[in-house]
């Protein structure tokens, strides 16, 4: 009989019913997009940040630190700077962030003569090939400087894209540099150091904005062969997704093995920048990482920022969503009043009428939930696609939490109407009309 | 027709006070609606502003470096700021870099403005303190580990000069001087005394130098010039920016002002994204919120079919019915439009000062538009509902089918 | 007497179904008509046909010797808000208005409302001092006689009752019957649709209604004036 009634109101409610499980839907669907995007636009944000270029520099464990600003100072570095091995690069993706690092590049840079005046010159890795070893498989892995200097301008020719020219003898010129020496695209350009010469054609002249206006990019292997380090590097420049820092982050900074265990299992799983500057100094013994202080901390005060907005801009969503939700509920249960109180006087008990509508109304939010966890899937995916150009990646913890809100909003806002309708005498509203 | 409207204005102030309970549910639904549009319309504008002064962590975003050789004096430097409006303008870090030894070693000394410096690199992390008066000295994290320098430290920076034949004659006598035996040539060395108050964490060639104010770069180098470079950091978009460094290039001669690329570039693509982001977020958001008014208003509507039949029986026309209805709508629609736009810049305002500490920019046009806009909705969700409920025939709605 | 009311071969159709099949039936001027019948008789369709709420599939209706049947739905509702009163079994009264503003809505869409003959409307029926009180507060009696109140406030020439005591008990019931009385002798015309005998038996004129077609119609004989 229960089942019948059941039955029945559905059939004749089927309007009414429809209209609650449509704004259910609807509330589901805000909630179940909002979540989605907040929970991921750290990632995404983080994503875009990376256009600042690296946020770690790896250099050897005891390079010299007397360097470039003056030229004359040049002259005696080698001899005291150390190096690290080529082939350790890969280890950068063997830590347990490994996943995070976006992009990395090795470097070398000295002077060289150029038309008889000293120039820098900087060797590294443009859009190189990596193969690496992880747990005995061989990967690779396309990486360089491409993606590290996005704010680049190839004001003529085009970038170097190591992986469709044959050899190595190409380099990109910066403006300033470029238009004091009078080079342009397509030359061949002699560069020497040490009574070692390189012919290098330039691919395109660049402009960046910085110091790096007055510099020669080429690839690595050029700068190893003048510098006779064949096989070292100088520095690595990592960028990679981190966390905002936190107090423990600051604390760890200091000295990691002053935490407690628990605190140190915490730090070294979260992508904190001094955790993976850890791990990666774990990975290459030799080599010390270090954060870029201007583009890490920058970057965790505009994620903190970002995110911080993102979810007040999420909760008042979803205020929205509940109340519109639970309105819609109340007012949908007191319409039935008159059915209800027709029950009532054939005999129903209040707790038989309460939970024939609660079935009901649960019922249909369900269904309602369902239908809003897709229609707000789909609309996390358009404002990824349509902000970050990619997908919003969907967490299964916003699907449980938006069921359990639309059962608790659903029935918050039962209660009211229920309340109202134990209180109800038949009589009144079989005579009241309405 | 006074007793008429007397009348209309009885039965719809009736209805909202009466019937309060379901009038509080549609007219909720409206605030809220309002509360949305505005407030989130109020971040929306307010964005680009709050996160371009968050983007200022990055540091400086103008440097203003001298044409050719030479330096930027400080009247050039005066004029040149004055191109950039006071309230855009985060702050600005003038160096002078000069060579000196310590400890007989070679380091670079940048006197600079140590009042100000955090202004335009904000992201320095300084073990100690910052120096307050002459005679300290910031040193860069390398350079102290280099030259076995510790936090507190008193060091000695000592710049030879080589005597010419003219100076000999000035009266230089603090200076002890000497001749050098190989070459033969009269140096005096000038010595200047520090107190290292902090060390310079930033993982960049900042690290490298040590920083001092510039009243001790002069007295150590016995010159007054003008600075190698200026920092410039300006909460702006990208084109503003680049129309100040034009400006400034071509009215000043001698001193050209350059953005950095790396930080305005990459600002403004991050920057167009956030926005966007919070647009579409405030699009997708705003229409469900409507079409959650929407069905709202329609479901208060289903419930009084029956009161519209009954008007129709007792002779009403459907321009009457229609016309008291969409008064109730158009009435609820304004007050929780009002409502709606006070609670939306309370929001706002909340959000501004918690996430960006910063009070938000009142924007007095979107309290009408957001009213208007809840009147148009509200008004448009009444009135298909409305218009259906009577088309109905009285005599089927009366006999409670 | 003069015909208020004259159905001519009147049919009506729901679907296939016929509610009303060819039936004729005048009503004179100050008459006080039962129209009796059980359920599905067709008597409720005969009550909106009488009260001009809906239009006959064939035949004519004449109200005060004009034909109603062809008239727009403009007309038809001038026509019932000027010329009918009507009582419902359900009372219908609006929830969020007092009884007096009830009965001050129907004198809004007739002509011009006035709360001082609102209130005298409510004496006729006995509520004066319930004036101020909302539907919800009044017994279903009294909410009847508000709903009488309201049909009579626009002195209508034709007073249209649907199971006007459906819902009260005996005595309301006898309260609303004197108020018909009442009103006959001021010399209203009176339709009362009903399965009550008790409610029909003391009209002027009984007709009774079985399957869509009229099977008697006579004077009541038992009628005490």
């Amino acid at each position: 009989m229960f089942f019948r009634m059941v039955k029945g109101t559905f059939i004749r409610q089927k309007k009414k019913l429809l209209m609650i499980a449509l704004t259910v839907a609807l509330g589901a669907s805000i909630a179940t997009a909002m979540l989605n995007v907040m929970l991921d636009v750290g990632d995404k944000i983080n994503e875009e940040l990376k256009t600042y270029g690296s946020n770690i520099t790896v250099v050897p464990q005891s390079s010299a630190v007397i360097s470039k600003l003056y030229d004359t100072e040049e002259e005696d570095d080698d001899a005291q700077t150390e190096y690290i091995k080529e082939e350790k690069v890969g280890e950068l993706l063997t830590i347990f962030w490994a996943n995070n690092i976006t992009d990395f590049a090795p470097e070398t840079d000295t002077t060289v003569t150029l038309n008889n005046s000293e120039v820098g010159l900087v060797g590294t890795w443009f859009n190189h090939k990596l193969e690496f070893k992880k747990k005995g498989s061989v990967y690779t892995r396309d990486t360089g400087v491409i993606n590290l200097r996005s704010w680049w301008d190839v004001e003529s020719g085009t970038m170097l894209n190591e992986q469709a020219v044959s050899g190595d003898k190409y380099a990109m010129i910066g403006r300033e540099l470029a238009e004091e020496k009078n080079i342009k695209a397509g030359d061949i350009i002699t560069v020497s150091r040490d009574g070692r010469n390189e012919e290098l054609e330039i691919i395109g002249v660049f402009e960046s904005g910085d110091d790096d206006d007055n510099m020669i990019y080429t690839t690595l292997s050029v700068v190893q062969r003048l510098t006779d380090t064949v096989g070292y590097i100088k520095k690595i420049e990592v960028s990679a997704i981190t966390s905002p820092e936190d107090e423990l982050a600051i604390k760890a900074a200091k000295n990691p093995s002053l935490l407690s265990g628990d605190e140190y299992d915490l730090w070294y799983c979260t992508a904190y920048v001094s955790s993976i500057c850890f791990q990666i100094q774990e990975a290459i013994p030799e080599a010390s990482a270090s954060a870029i202080r201007q583009i890490a901390d920058s970057e965790g005060k505009i994620l903190e920022k970002t995110e911080l907005l993102m979810s007040l801009i999420t909760f008042l969503s979803l205020i929205g969503a509940t109340l519109g939700i639970s309105n819609l509920v109340t007012s949908g249960v007191m319409e039935r009043s008159q059915e209800l109180a027709l029950l009532k006087a054939v005999g129903a008990k209040n707790g038989q009428i309460t939970f024939l509508v609660l079935t009901e109304i649960i019922f249909t939010s369900i269904l309602g939930t369902i239908a809003g966890y897709f229609l707000g899937y789909g609309f996390a995916q358009i404002i990824g696609h349509s902000v970050f150009s990619s997908g919003v990646e969907m967490s299964g913890m916003v699907a449980f939490i938006v069921s359990v809100l639309i059962i608790f909003v659903t029935l918050i806002g039962s209660i009211p109407a229920i309340r109202m309708l134990l209180r109800l005498r038949p009589s009144e509203v079989l005579h009241g009309g309405h | 027709m006074n007793k008429k409207r007397k009348m209309f204005i009885r039965m719809i102030v009736a209805s909202l006070v009466r019937r309060r309970s379901r009038m509080i549910v549609a007219l909720l639904a409206i605030i809220v609606g309002a509360t949305i549009l505005s407030g989130l319309g109020l971040i929306y504008f307010d964005v680009p502003r709050q996160m371009s002064s968050q983007f200022r962590s990055y540091g400086a975003n103008i440097i203003i470096a001298p044409e050719s050789d030479g330096d930027v004096s400080y009247e050039k430097l005066q004029k040149s700021i004055t191109y950039f409006p006071s309230n855009e303008l985060e702050g600005y870090t003038p160096y002078r870099y000069e060579n000196s030894k310590i400890h007989n070693m070679p380091v670079t000394l940048a006197g600079t403005d140590l009042g100000s410096v955090l202004k335009t690199s904000p992201y320095w992390h300084i073990d100690g303190e910052l120096p307050a008066k002459n005679g300290e000295a910031l040193i860069g994290a390398k350079l102290a580990e280099s030259l076995g320098i510790s936090k507190g430290e008193s060091v000695s920076t000592v710049n030879t000069f080589e005597i010419t034949g003219e100076m000999e004659s000035i009266d230089i006598p603090d200076y002890e001087k000497y001749t050098d035996p190989e070459t033969g040539e009269t140096h005096c060395d000038h010595t200047l005394d520090l107190t290292i108050s902090g060390i310079l964490e930033t993982g960049g060639s900042e690290e490298e130098y040590i920083y001092i104010s510039l009243e001790d770069v002069e007295y150590l180098t016995l010159s007054k010039r003008g600075y190698d470079i200026v920092e410039v950091s300006v909460a702006s978009i990208k084109d503003k920016l680049s129309e100040y460094t034009e400006k400034i290039s071509k009215d000043i001669d001698g001193i050209k002002a350059k953005l950095v690329k790396r930080v305005t570039a990459s600002e403004s693509s991050v920057l167009s994204k956030l926005q966007a982001l919070v647009f579409i977020v405030t699009a997708v958001v705003l229409v469900l919120t409507m079409i959650c008014v929407a069905t709202t208003m329609a479901a208060v509507i289903a419930e009084r079919r029956r009161e519209i039949g009954l008007r129709k029986a007792l002779g009403a026309f459907n321009s009457s019915i229609v016309g008291q209805f969409m008064g109730e709508g158009l009435l609820l629609g304004a007050v929780g439009g009002i409502l709606g736009s006070v609670l939306g810049f309370l929001f706002a305002q909340y959000v501004s000062q918690h996430v960006f500490s910063s009070p938000i920019t009142f924007r007095p046009l979107l309290i009408p538009i957001t009213i208007v806009a809840s009147v148009i909705v509200t008004g448009t969700a009444c009135l298909m509902p409305i218009k259906s409920a009577v088309e109905v025939d009285p005599a089927l709605v009366l006999k409670g089918e | 007497m003069e015909n208020l009311l004259e159905l001519k071969n009147i049919s009506k159709i729901y679907g296939g179904l016929k509610a009303l099949d060819n039936v004729s039936l005048n009503v004179r001027k100050g008459e006080w008509l039962a129209i009796m019948g059980p359920s599905g008789s067709g008597k409720s369709t005969m009550m909106n046909i009488v009260g001009c709420l809906d239009k006959p599939s064939t035949g004519e209706v004449f109200f005060d010797g004009k034909d109603v049947s062809k008239e727009s739905g403009k007309k038809l509702t001038e026509l019932h808000r000027d010329k009918i009163g009507l009582v419902f079994q359900q009372f219908h009264l609006i929830n969020y208005l007092n009884a007096v503003e009830n009965v001050m809505v129907a004198q809004y869409y007739h002509s011009m409302p006035d709360e001082q003959e609102a209130l005298e409307a409510l004496e006729r029926v006995g509520l004066k001092d319930r004036a101020k009180h909302l539907p919800s507060q009044l017994s279903g009696g009294e909410q009847q006689r508000v709903c009488i109140a309201r049909a009579i406030i626009n002195s209508p020439q034709l007073i249209l009752a649907d199971e006007p005591t459906g819902n009260l008990d005996e005595a309301n019931e006898n309260i609303v019957l004197d108020i018909f009385r009442r009103l006959h002798k001021e010399g209203t015309t009176l339709v009362v649709v009903t399965h009550d005998p008790e409610v029909g038996e003391v009209a002027q004129r009984i007709v009774r209604l079985e399957h869509g077609k009229i099977v008697s119609d006579r004077e009541n004989e038992h009628f005490t004036d």
